[in-house]
């Protein structure tokens, strides 16, 4: 006969210990091979013995004051739920879920934000092409001297059509495709949907800022007679890059009035719903932006014939528009 | 500090949230492993001459960019909440509302890490005195974007704030012997110390365990000088609960240990009986809350 009973936390403590201690090697198993990787008998126990040892602990907290169990058991839990509760998707299987479905039907469901971007571009290219046919000058606030590349009102024509006509293309696309990337657009897209959040106002602003420095440009061509030239030079990467700031531009606004219409929610939850779509137009503009880049460095100094550069521009904005029309349709 | 969680089981649990400076930490090492793979893809490139000299600082920076937002995202959803850097400082990201972590949640935390760490820094690079304006507001931006994790409980950024994740110490589970049990190997041929059920009613949990992590220490291997004070302590600490309890009999100093580890059993089994009837004794106040009330 001993001659202390143990006391009842002992006891209970004694019980359980053998399965706490399963659970432990179980969950470094799982944290260091992965829940995938073990057999099928493994990952039941884990899941079996994490809930035993959820309502260990609540008991615990009622019956005992031994502190070095209460710690070992919060631990414990705390390591088994978060191996429980691990993503479980594989990376494969989540990128094609996004290019298949998600993507595709964030797009379709924020119509109306992407159209309110293209709008914002569109009467701003619009205003910018009327002003630059009252006064030229226009052309030098619109279009910051570093972008216009020596372009102005002042330059000849031939300059003008040699910029679009380059003789001697850039020897390395890879190098014209990185300062692109880094250059004005990319940088426009990355504020305007990063800047939705205060009201919208900014994003509208320099979205419509940006098609006022295209219409200037376009006026800038289309007054020497260049029209149809500035527009095949444009739609290489412009049909894709301007549609890119666009659909960020449509982002940044879903996420602006969710925090000025929040509707029944509070503004934090409209914010948080709103982001699950914005966050998937901000990558898919981000997409666009690579491919933009690539047909700028690659593409067009490759292509120097009007007609193909026509073609390939405006073809490639087809696929995108079938990318997002018919992606992630159910079929019945 | 404490943070607390609730998984779907629907019982809390207490975890440690990550403070600035250890984050800070985590994400310096991911910056230079991004750095140094885009570095050297960098120089493969230039080895190979596709590129021109003058053209090489803006590859650099693409690869960069390149390489390093895939890198959280995939990282994080691979290992669960956790990039190399965080491995190595041991914390995780968590949902603060205790389910699993989404993708949606940890691709919105690690695209606002862009507009929140790495465009101010970009633009920190840029800073000149030519350009006050845009100077002041890169610095403003930045300044915000440290504020924000200091003005919630959580040190939430506002990545965190939007996708709905915290940041957490990874809790080491180790389970350290039970003080009773020891007890009774101790004691198993000598006449143990009693203690009156009224002699028990002086303290509460925070006094047991602080006796706890005391006779816990004990185990661990002595150095000369601090085992002279600590038998000093433990001798005052005997002093002033025989005085507190109204213990009548002295306890010689060989048996101080001894005492100490019967009064931590007697004590812990008393305070157990009590919480379970419903009479939680959070410290040794609990008999003046008792008085007002």
């Amino acid at each position: 006969m001993e001659q202390y009973d143990l006391m009842r936390s002992a006891r209970f403590r004694k019980e359980r210990e053998p399965e706490w201690r399963r659970l432990e090697a179980l969950v470094s198993e799982a944290e260091t091979r992965g829940l995938h990787n073990m057999d099928f008998k493994a990952a039941r126990d884990l899941a079996a013995y994490y809930r035993q040892a959820t309502t260990s602990l609540a008991i615990a907290r009622e019956i005992t004051l031994d502190k070095a169990l209460l710690e070992y058991l919060e631990a414990l839990t705390a390591r088994a739920y978060l191996s429980v509760y691990a993503p479980q998707e594989r990376i494969g299987s989540l990128i094609r879920r996004f290019f298949l479905t998600s993507a595709p039907q964030a797009m379709r469901r924020s119509w109306l934000f992407i159209l309110l971007g293209f709008l914002c571009m569109g009467l701003g290219a619009l205003t910018g092409f009327m002003l630059y046919f009252e006064n030229p000058a226009w052309f030098h606030v619109f279009i910051p001297p570093e972008l216009a590349n020596g372009r102005g009102p002042a330059s000849t024509t031939d300059y003008l059509q040699s910029v679009i006509y380059q003789q001697d293309p850039d020897s390395t696309g890879l190098g014209a495709f990185a300062t692109f990337l880094f250059s004005h657009n990319t940088r426009i897209a990355i504020f305007v949907f990063g800047l939705g959040v205060f009201l919208c106002v900014p994003s509208v602003l320099l979205t419509f800022f940006n098609g006022l420095g295209l219409g200037a440009l376009y006026a800038l061509y289309v007054d020497r007679g260049l029209g149809i030239d500035i527009g095949g030079w444009l739609s290489v990467h412009g049909v894709t890059e301007l549609s890119a700031i666009c659909i960020a531009c449509g982002g940044g606004l879903q996420l602006g009035s969710a925090i000025l219409f929040p509707g029944d929610r509070t503004r934090i939850a409209a914010l948080q719903l709103a982001g699950h779509d914005a966050v998937k137009l901000a990558v898919v503009a981000s997409i666009m932006l690579l491919v933009a880049a690539f047909l700028e460095g690659f593409a067009r100094q490759l292509l120097q014939d009007l007609s193909g550069r026509y073609i390939l521009g405006w073809g490639v904005g087809l696929i995108w528009l079938a990318w997002f029309i018919l992606g992630g349709r159910s079929r019945r | 500090m404490a943070g607390e969680l609730m998984p779907p089981e629907g019982v809390p649990l207490k975890l440690r949230i990550a403070g600035i400076g250890v984050r800070i930490a985590a994400q310096i090492t991911d910056v230079a492993i991004t750095l140094v793979a885009s570095g050297s893809i960098l120089i493969l490139f230039a080895a190979l001459r596709f590129t021109d000299p003058q053209t090489l600082l803006a590859i650099g920076a693409l690869l960069f960019f390149l390489i390093r937002i895939p890198y959280y995202v995939f990282s994080e959803l691979v290992w669960n909440g956790q990039t190399l850097g965080k491995r190595l400082m041991k914390i995780k990201v968590v949902s603060h509302d205790g389910g699993s972590l989404t993708t949606h949640a940890l691709v919105l935390r690690n695209l606002m890490k862009e507009a929140e760490i790495f465009l101010p820094a970009t633009l920190l690079f840029t800073l000149n005195s030519a350009t006050p304006v845009a100077s002041g507001v890169a610095f403003g931006w930045i300044v915000i974007g440290l504020l924000v994790p200091l003005m919630n409980r959580h040190r939430r950024r506002l990545g965190d704030l939007m996708a709905g994740t915290h940041v957490i110490h990874l809790p080491v589970p180790v389970l350290l012997k039970d003080l009773a049990n020891e007890m009774r190997v101790q004691t198993e041929k000598r006449k143990p110390y009693a203690f009156l059920s009224h002699q028990l009613d002086h303290y509460g949990a925070f006094e047991l365990q602080t006796l706890e992590d005391l006779l816990r220490a004990q185990n661990s291997p002595p150095v000369a000088k601090r085992n002279r004070n600590q038998q000093a302590t433990i001798a005052a600490l005997v002093e002033t609960i025989r005085k507190k309890i109204k213990y009548a009999d002295t306890v010689p100093s060989k048996d101080n240990l001894l005492f100490l580890r019967a009064f931590y059993n007697a004590q812990r089994q008393h305070l157990e009986q009590r919480q379970l009837f419903g009479d939680r004794r959070k410290n040794k106040h609990h008999v003046m809350e008792d008085d007002i009330s």
